[in-house]
């Protein structure tokens, strides 16, 4: 904006002066054009009758009678202008101006063949001389000198005759007619420009108005969205995509917010307990058994924090990137994960029951192995001891489903919307001291969306529970 | 001076606990607010470290239901350091925060502050006559030469003197210098109380028979 032509409501206003402006001398050269022609016309008709009717009605008084039907000879038409110079008392009204000094009325003039002037009239100025060659019988030719027009021909008797007649009026008519046209033009140029001006800032309102919210939301107003009104132009489309991304822009956000929050909260608390102890420890002097159980305190607090930044990662990792994508049976997947966990069910004394059929997905074995390890390891150690839990995988219609069930005594339904949070645990004090970080859900959840499927998990008092995830058939 | 700790981690509980025994306080635990609350109502605490997120009734909650009733001093442990938090834990009736992380030095010297303030008492040294007692140091001075006393018999003595002139009862120092997990015998007071008169004269300590002992 610091270059003026740079911004686009002047380069708008560039473009559409150029345009106006062509517009406008184009229409003004045409209109004068056409003015010009027409005028001239106008006075050539005016001089070509001129010459018929003074050859008709001017001379008419001096011709004999009797020839009027056939041509008149050379000699008659001599006579006739002879006549005719002389009796300026007999001459029609409309040829009198003839007779006296005044070029602005037309004026006429006859020459002989050998170039002897017949006739010339009295208006005639001095400058106008027989007009050396006329190149064509029976056409009038044009000149413009001296701001006279001259129309000349010759007769076939072989007159040479000529007409004009002093446009120096008709000119200045002219020029003045075209100082109206530059001035209108310029005016009409004008009004254009400053309608120009305020069109292109009127479709650019929006364009501000964007810009003033995206940069209050720059400044970190995340809740601050262009108001977009009725209409579906081109801006309010740019105005509404806009406000979606920063949706998700500010939902982000808050995610992040919110994990950042939480990841601090929850190191915090091992963090005070590897303080706590080693100051308690430094404190006083003790004996072995009292250093040891204090370095196995500061290991416990510090294996947990370990176990919290592992997760985190994993669910940064989960929440940013995608990893290449491969058809897998989540079947193969089930039967590892239960195989590897068969040390946990025993000693848990739980039996694990599989049904699995063939269910084939598009994902990542690692992603899968995770989802289906993170459930089954759950069913097995928030359930008390003997617990039956069953594994299943199945494909329902154009979905495959994989479905771990305990038959446990379930969980309060008031839990239930909020297992997937982060860090939210059904009983803090005894899933913390069961190595757990308060993640795993939250991270199968993201596994599970991240492959376009869904996480559920249904419980009640009489028939356990079940997690539940919803994965696209391949 | 006999404590409460109300903390739902069980490490962290065992940790402070365990310190707070070493520097001779009688500290009773509570892993959660509903538990909490009815120990914080039932006894006389000379104080209460109250951790702010806790199960079923979370410390904010615990400290207005507190406040009802009693004015224990309460120091709070937060987790979160929003401001929100702070305000509304002192505005609920916290007297002091912690944020954790915290020192465990800077839990003790606050504790102490606690406590003193809410003896009334300004200062962290005791005077009576040639004998001083030092509040945050934990130790006795007799003309300026320091005299040696168990923790608890410390303890006893600094419960007297900051009820200076008061008859205390026996049930009110077993209250304060033993916590319920002590299985106190009814006669070690009385040789905790013969072990001072030993060592700082035998008129130190004023025996008022069938009510207590006090220090004039």
């Amino acid at each position: 904006m610091k270059i003026p032509l740079h911004s686009l409501r002047w380069r708008l206003q560039l473009w559409h002066a150029l345009i106006s402006l062509v517009l406008i001398v184009a229409a003004c050269l045409l209109a004068d054009r056409l003015v010009t022609r027409e005028r001239f016309e106008g006075i050539k008709r005016e001089l070509f009758d001129f010459e018929r009717s003074f050859f008709t009605h001017g001379l008419a008084d001096h011709r004999p009678n009797d020839s009027k039907d056939t041509p008149p000879t050379l000699q008659m038409i001599k006579q006739a202008l002879q006549d005719f110079s002389l009796s300026k008392e007999a001459a029609p009204p409309s040829f009198l101006h003839l007779f006296e000094d005044d070029p602005r009325k037309p004026y006429i003039a006859y020459w002989g063949e050998d170039g002897s002037n017949i006739f010339r009239a009295a208006n005639t100025p001095p400058r106008v001389t027989a007009p050396a060659d006329v190149a064509e019988r029976y056409r009038w030719e044009e000149s413009q000198e001296n701001k006279n027009l001259l129309l000349t021909r010759s007769h076939r008797s072989g007159l040479k005759i000529l007409v004009g007649r002093d446009i120096s009026d008709d000119l200045a008519a002219l020029t003045r007619f075209r100082l109206l046209l530059a001035l209108g033009g310029s005016a009409i140029f004008l009004v254009a420009l400053a309608g120009g001006w305020w069109l292109a800032g009127r479709a650019l309102v929006p364009i501000d108005t964007i810009a003033l919210t995206a940069s209050r939301i720059a400044d970190g107003n995340l809740d601050e969205r262009i108001e977009i009104d009725e209409s579906d132009s081109e801006l309010n489309r740019l105005a509404a995509v806009l406000n979606g991304t920063f949706d998700k822009l500010s939902d982000s956000i808050e995610r992040q917010k919110r994990f950042t929050a939480d990841a601090s909260h929850e190191l915090r608390t091992p963090l005070t307990i590897i303080l706590s102890e080693t100051q308690r420890g430094l404190r006083h002097e003790r004996n072995a058994e009292s250093y040891r159980g204090i370095i196995a305190n500061c290991q416990t607090a510090a294996e947990r924090m370990r176990r919290l930044v592992d997760s985190l990662l994993q669910l940064a990792r989960e929440d940013l990137t995608n990893g290449s994508v491969e058809l897998v049976d989540l079947a193969d997947i089930a039967f590892d994960a239960a195989r590897e966990l068969s040390p946990l069910a025993d000693a848990h004394q739980s039996r694990l029951t599989l049904d699995i059929t063939p269910a084939q997905v598009e994902g990542t074995a690692a992603d899968l192995e995770t989802l289906t390890h993170t459930l089954l390891s759950n069913a097995l150690t928030h359930t008390p001891p003997g617990t039956p839990v069953t594994l299943r995988t199945k494909v329902v219609g154009e979905e495959v489903i994989l479905a771990i069930h305990d038959q446990g005594p379930g969980i309060p339904s008031e839990h239930l919307p909020h297992l997937c949070d982060r860090f939210y645990q059904v009983d803090k004090a005894r899933s913390q001291s069961q190595n757990h970080s308060g993640l795993g859900l939250s991270i199968a959840q993201s596994i599970a969306r991240k492959l376009g499927g869904s996480l559920t998990i249904t419980s009640d008092d009489s028939n356990g529970t079940t997690a539940k995830v919803r994965l696209p058939k391949s | 001076m006999r404590l409460l700790l109300v903390e739902d981690d069980p490490l962290l509980l065992h940790s402070l606990s365990e310190g707070l025994r070493e520097e001779n306080y009688a500290v009773d635990t509570a892993t959660d607010g509903q538990s909490g609350l009815s120990l914080a109502q039932e006894i006389d605490f000379d104080a209460i470290i109250l951790d702010g997120m806790l199960p079923h009734l979370d410390g904010w909650d615990l400290l207005a239901q507190l406040r009802a009733t009693k004015l224990t001093p309460v120091l709070m442990l937060t987790a979160r350091d929003a401001v929100e938090d702070r305000i509304r834990g002192l505005d609920t009736g916290a007297d002091d925060y912690l944020t954790k992380p915290f020192d465990f030095d800077e839990l003790l010297a606050r504790l102490r502050a606690l406590i003193r303030r809410n003896r009334g008492q300004g200062r962290n040294t005791i005077e009576l006559g040639d004998i001083t007692l030092d509040l945050a140091t934990r130790t006795l001075h007799r003309s300026g030469q320091p005299v040696s006393l168990t923790p608890r018999e410390y303890a006893l003595v600094e419960h007297l003197a900051l009820h200076i002139g008061k008859v205390i009862s026996r049930t009110e120092l077993y209250e304060h210098l033993f916590d319920e997990n002590e299985d106190s015998l009814s006669n070690l007071l009385d040789v905790h109380v013969s072990n001072i008169r030993k060592k700082l004269g035998s008129d130190f300590i004023t025996t008022r028979r069938g009510h207590g002992y006090f220090i004039s």
